[in-house]
């Protein structure tokens, strides 16, 4: 299968990297992530540079701006090209964030939490549903930091998510760090929170760092990742009991390649660990 | 509750994020969910968790005023000498005219608002030029690849006309708006001609033009060149080849065709 392509710890795609990494053959990195948006319709020399790496290597592919739990119609013309996108890159699967961008057709470039509530669960279900339908690879959704609930909640963060892969019948990104800076805003036990998750769905990890101002801790994708965001990695894939990849994620305050490449083989020895464990069970 | 009340929450979202009074949202953020007809209970919660929502108000902001200040430094101090800069930002953001989701677009978005409301144009005649000139640069280094028509040949003859790769753009300005600094953001009054064009290499170049060869680049398009000398009552036409057999070298001509 093609998903058998994708295990241990990929790189998010980002321009300060493009050359450097076009110019290595053998980066030691087993995918990468890219976002569409930030490919599709552009051109020049960083263009060129990226999909030169996109028809080399492995790539799975990331929306940012979709608005799945919007309201705005969907651009017609964009799916048509996310979709010869997808093709072209031989992503297995494409992920969307479970949140909404824009409203009354402006986008809002920030991932913006849905209401936990019924009529939230059952609109997005009938988007999600409905993008599925125009994509030609299965959809995946991801779970966002949330800083504030937006209105009177009827549910949990939990049972919302929950509802919303199921009734939709999408794969689950999991994203981490996302979990764990929740738990850290809205004071709960990351782990307990998992454990009531469908896990089964789960196709994919994100991990990332972040930081904490004041009151609440954001999630910056500015930082190294920290050991208890490891460990809570590891804890998920132990429970997984199966390998599937992680994407380390980092959008600002991009360091160097060689830094990023490090880091990367730090998360590739925790997730190789896990493994090892996982293979001593089963034997 | 009805249906309808995950739009109105995002519709009070937007507003929270988008609109100009930041100090009545402090001072009581149930208001904004109020005004989207949103229940006592709803208003509640915004109440409740308003660092959290100023939090959001911040970051979104953040994210979409970057690329101006990114884009447009100049724009930004001169702006930023009479304290208009902000209130420029906030005329654009109630605009509600970022429609597209590649963050790319964000500076055309900005750039097509200018130019359409006239924003400052009264007193800073300049100003869509400023602007447009910033930007330049970066439109054409990033403008989509596409393959050049088929059967152009690269030494030029006088009975050609010329073909521009699809990134070269010719412009007028009535300033010369490309020598403005962040220090010097005031541009002299004067007749302005650029070729702005990106390399082999990728990186986009701006060449100042001649007003006669500005003219000339323009109507070699779709006149021989020849034609198009004649004209400007050009009547060595060696230096004008020497210069398409440069352009075409370096990027910004894709090749020559003889004109029927």
């Amino acid at each position: 299968m093609a998903q058998d392509r994708f295990t241990g710890v990929g790189l998010g795609l980002r321009r300060p990297h493009l050359e450097e990494i076009a110019r290595m053959e053998d980066h030691g990195v087993p995918f990468w992530e890219t976002c569409p948006e930030n490919v599709v319709g552009d051109g020049g020399r960083f263009h060129r540079l990226s999909c030169q790496i996109l028809d080399r290597d492995p790539v799975l592919t990331h929306g940012l701006t979709m608005s799945v739990g919007g309201y705005d119609a969907w651009d017609e013309d964009y799916l048509r090209d996310l979709g010869t996108f997808l093709v072209r890159t031989s992503t297995p699967w494409h992920s969307e964030h479970l949140c909404f961008t824009s409203v009354d057709s402006n986008c809002l470039h920030e991932l913006l939490p849905l209401p936990f509530t019924r009529e939230a669960v059952r609109h997005t279900i009938a988007r999600a549903k409905s993008l599925q339908a125009r994509l030609p690879v299965p959809l995946l959704l991801e779970n966002i930091t949330y800083y504030a609930e937006l209105g009177a909640a009827e549910m949990d963060e939990a049972d919302f998510i929950t509802a919303v892969l199921e009734g939709a019948d999408t794969g689950w990104l999991l994203d981490i760090n996302n979990v764990y800076v929740n738990a850290l805003n809205f004071n709960f036990d990351p782990k307990e929170w998992l454990s009531r998750m469908p896990l089964d769905r789960v196709t994919q990890l994100h991990i990332a760092g972040h930081k904490t101002f004041g009151n609440l801790t954001i999630d910056t994708h500015g930082a190294e990742v920290i050991d208890p965001v490891i460990d809570l990695m590891q804890w998920t894939l132990a429970k997984l009991g199966r390998p599937v990849p992680v994407l380390l994620e980092r959008d600002n305050h991009i360091p160097d390649l060689d830094a990023l490449l490090t880091e990367r083989t730090r998360l590739q020895s925790a997730y190789d660990q896990v493994l090892t464990t996982m293979e001593v069970r089963h034997a | 509750m009805p249906e309808g009340r995950t739009l109105r929450l995002q519709q009070a979202m937007a507003s929270l994020v988008l609109d100009a009074d930041e100090a009545a949202l402090e001072a009581d953020l149930g208001r904004v969910a109020r005004q989207h007809d949103l229940s006592p209970a709803d208003q509640q919660v915004f109440r409740a968790q308003t660092e959290a929502f100023l939090t959001y108000r911040e970051l979104a902001r953040m994210s979409l005023i970057e690329p101006l200040e990114t884009m447009f430094p100049v724009l930004k101090a001169l702006l930023e000498t009479t304290d208009q800069w902000e209130a420029c930002i906030q005329a654009f953001l109630d605009a509600r005219v970022i429609r597209s989701g590649h963050y790319r677009d964000i500076a055309p978005a900005f750039l097509g608002w200018l130019a359409a409301t006239g924003w400052g144009q009264g007193r800073w005649p300049f100003i869509l030029e400023l602007a447009h000139a910033e930007l330049l640069e970066v439109l054409v280094a990033r403008f989509p690849d596409t393959d050049p028509p088929k059967g152009l040949h690269d030494e030029p003859a006088v009975e050609d006309s010329l073909v521009l790769e699809a990134a070269t753009q010719i412009v007028s300005y009535n300033h010369a708006v490309h020598r403005t600094t962040e220090q010097a953001p005031i541009p002299a009054s004067s007749p302005t001609h650029l070729l702005a064009y990106r390399t082999a290499d990728g990186p986009a170049k701006l060449l100042e033009l001649t007003p006669a060869t500005a003219v000339l680049l323009v109507k070699a398009q779709s006149r021989s060149l020849r034609e198009a000398a004649t004209d400007l009552n050009l009547t060595d036409l060696e230096p004008t080849l020497n210069l398409l057999r440069e352009l075409r070298h370096d990027g910004a001509i894709a090749g020559f065709q003889t004109h029927t």
